[in-house]
């Protein structure tokens, strides 16, 4: 699933219905659920470079946008693991008793 | 036999309370107790010319000692009277190291002072107080002869442990003005000669000391008259007003560790304020439990009261406004904020937890001893110590890779700010979004172990004789019941309205100022105790006072003498002869017990190991108030100044209302016998 796209020299990134969107109209909720499925899906992005954006104002979000997502996905088995095994031995416990 | 207390004090030092010296005083004790031998022991302190004086007015052995500090436990040196030269030169190097109150010396210092501590006889105070650590013990085990215990209790312990040392009970008395009761701590020794030699020999053979010159260690004195009880189990019989419930005063007042049921002291007199009371005293000796059950849950919260959800919210916002702010500023740049290290983000950094978790987890598979032939059965160890290798280096490489990307965030976030300086661009800020997911999780997680914390469910289940304890979780129903157990004056009523949300609930908590961090955790789940009858219903008043009773016996281990006084005022004989007979005979095994009773379900049925009787008596129009003793099978009972009494007689009388009542009784029983 490919969630950051580069086209016609413009950033656009994939919203709640699944439609690419300008990477300037980008909210909060649509980064934290960018996060979201980045950290919890298989995802790709459009490499970021000068010369596909041309846009200045894109360049500067999606590159952004673009680094954040990218170093997450890296530490996605990470995060995986870790959170598997947050309060587990706790959360065990109580659920037996 | 014997009887020696080798334990006395005549000079006050800074380790006792003032008091002032009599020799006539000594010499009341030392005749009045029939003692055969003492020894003068004051603390780190030998007074050559009083010794003198002491050992010239009484007329029995004499030996020189003193009680040493040490720094691991108090212990009394005790020297032959033909040494006295060389044992008054060495108790003077010792009182010089020891000035102050909390001055001490160390076993290697002891033994230089004294040179040869076989010479003397050496008792440490063993199961009293400062008693003398395991270690230490262990070192001067060679030198040890017998150890200092301050009860009869402590005494039979020993006796019966042969991994202890042969034990001593001594007075430890200081010798003042007056003596109110002559103490009742000595020990006989059947050592023949009471000479220093002849002691420490015969402290070798536990089977040549005990607490009574006839009886062995199965009766040991009371009072200072020479009433003696058993080690075990006494029964203590007597009409009204004859004195019984006043010699459970008197052994309460004249001993320490005294545990004393009174009459009706358990048996409940209001209703609501009782069971209020036993809840209360309930959830107070079951707080460990608590603490305990939830140690983990307090884990879990200690970390999520670090989580903030809403300042995560925060610098989300903060990133992408100000990332909206900075592309919108685009065509307004300048050399300093078109510089690339402007914008740039920091290297996320790992504090690789999970690596570490399972580097420890493989490791704990390779050191595990108790199951290693299954664990080799599946698992090939050198393939398992490989992977330990290559995980481990790959810790150190990761290791090696994070401490270089954090000196370069720090060069980075210096050169950022730099830049800054010099521009009025807007900077796109750094936000870390693998912390601010691993928070969302954190609280997902919380909120899920709470939801499990809070549903209904018995966690602990103990019997207690024919009772059982449960405990027992739910949620709170309301802010009040959450304000009881806190005991905090303050409202809950803002916090609960969250009570559905934990993580909304503890930030509710959190900001309540009235409210202590470290004891939120009690405020997520009510854990109540409740006793169940056999039936397995909640106990009613009357058996919550049974239950109070047996605990209360139960209690008395920790103490060196039990007294019960008339517990069938309380309590019908089915619950007597069931379980408070077995559970008072349990303990007589292991500690002196008095039982006060008229009742033939405990008196004649728990199988006492000595008989009491109190009696009320006119002499010459006066009242005298007489205790007989004997063992059980005896047919007398005698007092101590030579009475005797029909322990034939006394039973009945005290037990089944005369022999006539007895005879009718068991004639009735019959009868009803026969015809079913």
């Amino acid at each position: 699933m490919k969630l950051l796209e580069i086209r016609d020299n413009l950033g656009y990134y994939l919203d709640a219905n699944n439609a690419f969107v300008l990477i300037d109209k980008i909210t909060k909720e649509d980064l934290l659920r960018l996060v979201d499925q980045t950290l919890n899906k298989d995802v790709e992005f459009d490499e970021y470079n000068d010369e596909a954006v041309k846009n200045q104002a894109h360049q500067i979000l999606y590159k952004s946008i673009f680094e954040k997502l990218q170093d997450l996905k890296v530490r996605r088995k990470e995060f995986t693991d870790e959170s598997k095994r947050l309060y587990l031995q706790e959360h065990e416990w109580y659920r037996k008793k | 036999m014997n009887k020696i207390d080798l334990h006395i004090h005549t000079i006050p030092t800074v380790s006792d309370s003032p008091f002032s010296f009599k020799l006539a005083t000594l010499r009341r004790y030392v005749v009045e107790a029939a003692l055969d031998a003492i020894a003068i022991t004051n603390h780190n302190v030998f007074d050559r010319s009083q010794f003198t004086a002491i050992d010239n007015e009484l007329d029995v052995v004499v030996f020189p000692g003193i009680e040493v500090t040490l720094d691991c436990g108090h212990i009394l040196i005790i020297s032959d009277i033909a040494k006295l030269n060389q044992f008054e030169k060495q108790a003077q190097q010792l009182h010089s190291r020891i000035t102050q109150a909390h001055d001490s010396i160390t076993i290697d210092e002891l033994t230089k002072i004294f040179h040869n501590l076989e010479e003397y006889l050496v008792i440490p105070h063993y199961d009293k107080k400062p008693a003398i650590k395991d270690d230490a013990l262990k070192r001067m085990a060679k030198y040890v002869s017998a150890g200092e215990v301050d009860s009869a209790k402590k005494f039979i312990r020993a006796i019966k442990d042969d991994a202890k040392v042969t034990p001593v009970l001594f007075s430890d008395i200081r010798i003042g003005d007056t003596l109110d009761n002559i103490p009742t701590r000595q020990t006989f020794v059947d050592c023949g000669e009471v000479t220093l030699a002849a002691l420490k020999k015969c402290l070798q053979d536990k089977g040549k000391v005990a607490l009574s010159e006839a009886h062995g260690n199965s009766l040991f004195q009371i009072f200072d008259d020479g009433q003696k009880l058993s080690t075990g189990l006494n029964i203590l019989l007597g009409e009204r007003s004859s004195g019984k419930t006043y010699t459970l005063d008197k052994i309460n007042a004249s001993h320490d560790q005294v545990k004393y049921i009174k009459q009706f002291s358990l048996v409940q007199q209001d209703e609501v304020a009782c069971e209020r009371e036993f809840s209360r005293d309930l959830q107070r000796t079951r707080s460990q439990f608590i603490e305990e059950y939830l140690s983990r849950f307090k884990i879990v919260l200690n970390d999520v009261m670090n989580v903030d959800l809403y300042s995560d919210d925060r610098e989300v916002d903060n990133y992408i406004l100000n990332l909206h702010e900075a592309a919108e500023e685009a065509d307004r740049r300048d050399a300093f904020s078109n510089c690339a290290l402007f914008d740039e983000s920091e290297f996320s950094i790992s504090d690789d937890k999970v690596l570490i978790e399972l580097i420890a987890s493989i490791r704990q598979i390779i050191q595990n001893v108790e199951y290693q032939p299954i664990i080799n059965k599946y698992v090939d160890r050198q393939s398992l110590k490989q992977l330990a290798v290559e995980l481990i280096e790959l810790l150190w490489a990761r290791g090696r890779e994070w401490k270089k990307k954090t000196i370069v965030n720090e060069m980075v976030l210096e050169i950022r700010q730099a830049l800054k300086r010099r521009t009025s661009t807007v900077q796109v800020p750094d936000v870390n979004l693998y912390r601010v997911s691993l928070n969302k999780k954190k609280v997902e997680t919380f909120s899920e172990i709470v939801k499990c914390l809070q549903e209904h469910a018995v966690i602990s289940e103990e019997p207690i004789q024919r009772f059982r304890v449960i405990a027992t979780k739910d949620p709170f129903a309301g802010a009040g019941e959450i304000k009881s157990i806190s005991g905090v004056k303050t409202t809950f009523r803002e916090s609960f309205a969250e009570y559905a949300h934990p993580y909304k609930y503890l930030q509710a908590l959190l900001s309540n100022d009235d409210l202590t961090r470290s004891e939120i955790y009690k405020y997520f789940v009510k854990i109540t105790y409740s006793i169940l009858n056999p039936d397995g219903f909640e106990v009613s008043g009357g058996e919550r006072s049974e239950f109070r009773l047996l605990q209360a016996i139960k209690d008395a281990q920790n103490y060196d003498i039990l007294l019960v006084d008339e517990p069938e005022s309380s309590f019908d004989n089915l619950f007597l002869r069931s379980d408070v007979n077995k559970i008072i005979k349990e303990i007589s095994e292991t500690m002196p017990v008095v039982v006060v009773t008229h009742n033939s379900t405990v008196g004649a049925s728990v199988g006492a190991d000595y008989l009491l009787y109190a009696r009320k008596e006119i002499e010459e129009g006066k009242v005298v108030y007489r205790l007989y003793s004997g063992y059980p099978t005896d047919l007398t009972l005698h007092s101590l100044d030579g009475k005797a009494i029909s322990n034939y007689q006394i039973t009945m009388n005290s037990l089944e209302a005369g022999c006539e009542a007895y005879d009718n009784r068991r004639n009735g029983y019959e009868a009803i016998r026969d015809k079913g």
